[in-house]
């Protein structure tokens, strides 16, 4: 082992021990929960404004999540400001994804109704949970390999073999959205006990020493 | 630099320590990180850690920034520019001292 990659592992493994907590996994699942109801709420009642909900929901969980990390994940492990070089590869991440976002929202909605797109926006249709399905693990084994989060390609493969069944046993769209996200969400309910209980509050010695620097 | 054993004087003793090289490495790749982040990665005593980082300290290698957060006090700690200067250094010398010794060594090139 050279010692870049040994220097990359220690930073890796940084990065891993800020998300042990399961607070990724349950923020994670509560906004596919939001999306499966906002579903639902169109389906039943005629809900058009059904993308409202997951769509505000980033900027009303942030400050909820800075909050909940405060109070359980650093007094636990401590804090650790991540250099520039992560959070630079995960907004890189994040804006591809978002230009690969807008590029097919743009093919969908501008496409002329002649020529390639077409042929295209028709075979998307056809195949749309399998569409949606590979998507998926896309998506979550690229944030996966970003962040070093192994579970996040497990999730992907839910996600994946849900739609695949979708498509072939006529499975609805919200159920499968409801089915990622509480198992997305009872993992990290089960990660963050697990975390509390292996990290207990410290008091007294560490605190005192730490003072005494 | 010459294949000379007397590259390993250049080996800087005070991170060559094993608890100090892992307090140093685990710095070098954060921006900073409190004490008990330290202590929980590098499964210390908070004894053992406060003594490495005093000494870190004294040889201007680590900055020691005390602050409150919420009003509670907080001790931030992270490499200073000659702590991650020296990092480098050692990484580099390290790895002289290595590429300098035979590829193999004599017991294995001998014939059976």
């Amino acid at each position: 082992m050279n010692v870049k990659t040994s220097l990359r592992a220690v930073e890796k493994k940084t990065y891993m021990s800020y998300h042990q907590d399961g607070l990724v996994d349950i923020f994670v699942g509560v906004y596919v929960l939001l999306f499966s109801l906002g579903i639902f709420l169109r389906t039943v009642e005629d809900f058009s404004t059904w993308f409202v909900i997951p769509a505000i929901f980033p900027a009303v969980m942030v400050p909820i999540w800075v909050s909940v990390k405060k109070r359980i994940t650093m007094p636990r492990i401590g804090y650790v400001k991540i250099g520039a070089r992560s959070a630079t590869k995960l907004m890189a991440v994040f804006i591809g994804l978002t230009v690969a976002g807008l590029g097919t929202f743009m093919v969908f909605s501008f496409a002329s109704s002649q020529g390639w797109v077409l042929t295209v926006r028709n075979l998307i249709i056809s195949n749309g949970m399998i569409i949606i399905g590979i998507t998926a693990i896309a998506i979550s084994s690229l944030f996966a390999y970003t962040m070093g989060l192994n579970r996040l390609y497990a999730y992907g493969l839910l996600a994946l073999a849900l739609f695949l069944a979708g498509q072939f046993i006529a499975l609805q769209f919200e159920y499968i959205l409801l089915t990622i996200g509480l198992a997305v969400i009872i993992n990290g309910f089960i990660l963050l006990i697990g975390f509390i209980r292996k990290y207990p509050l410290q008091q007294g010695d560490q605190t005192n020493v730490e003072k005494s620097l | 630099m010459s294949k000379n054993p007397s590259n390993l004087k250049n080996i800087d003793r005070l991170i060559h320590e094993p608890t100090r090289l892992m307090i140093m490495t685990q710095l070098y790749v954060v921006e900073s990180a409190d004490f008990l982040f330290l202590q929980n990665q590098l499964q210390l005593t908070p004894g053992n850690l406060s003594a490495h980082l005093s000494k870190l300290e004294e040889a201007d290698y680590v900055e020691i920034v005390k602050e409150f957060i919420e009003r509670k006090p907080h001790t931030a700690l992270k490499l200073t520019k000659k702590g991650r200067h020296a990092f480098q250094e050692y990484q580099q010398n390290l790895k002289q001292v290595f590429s300098d010794f035979p590829k193999k060594s004599r017991k294995d090139t001998r014939t059976p």
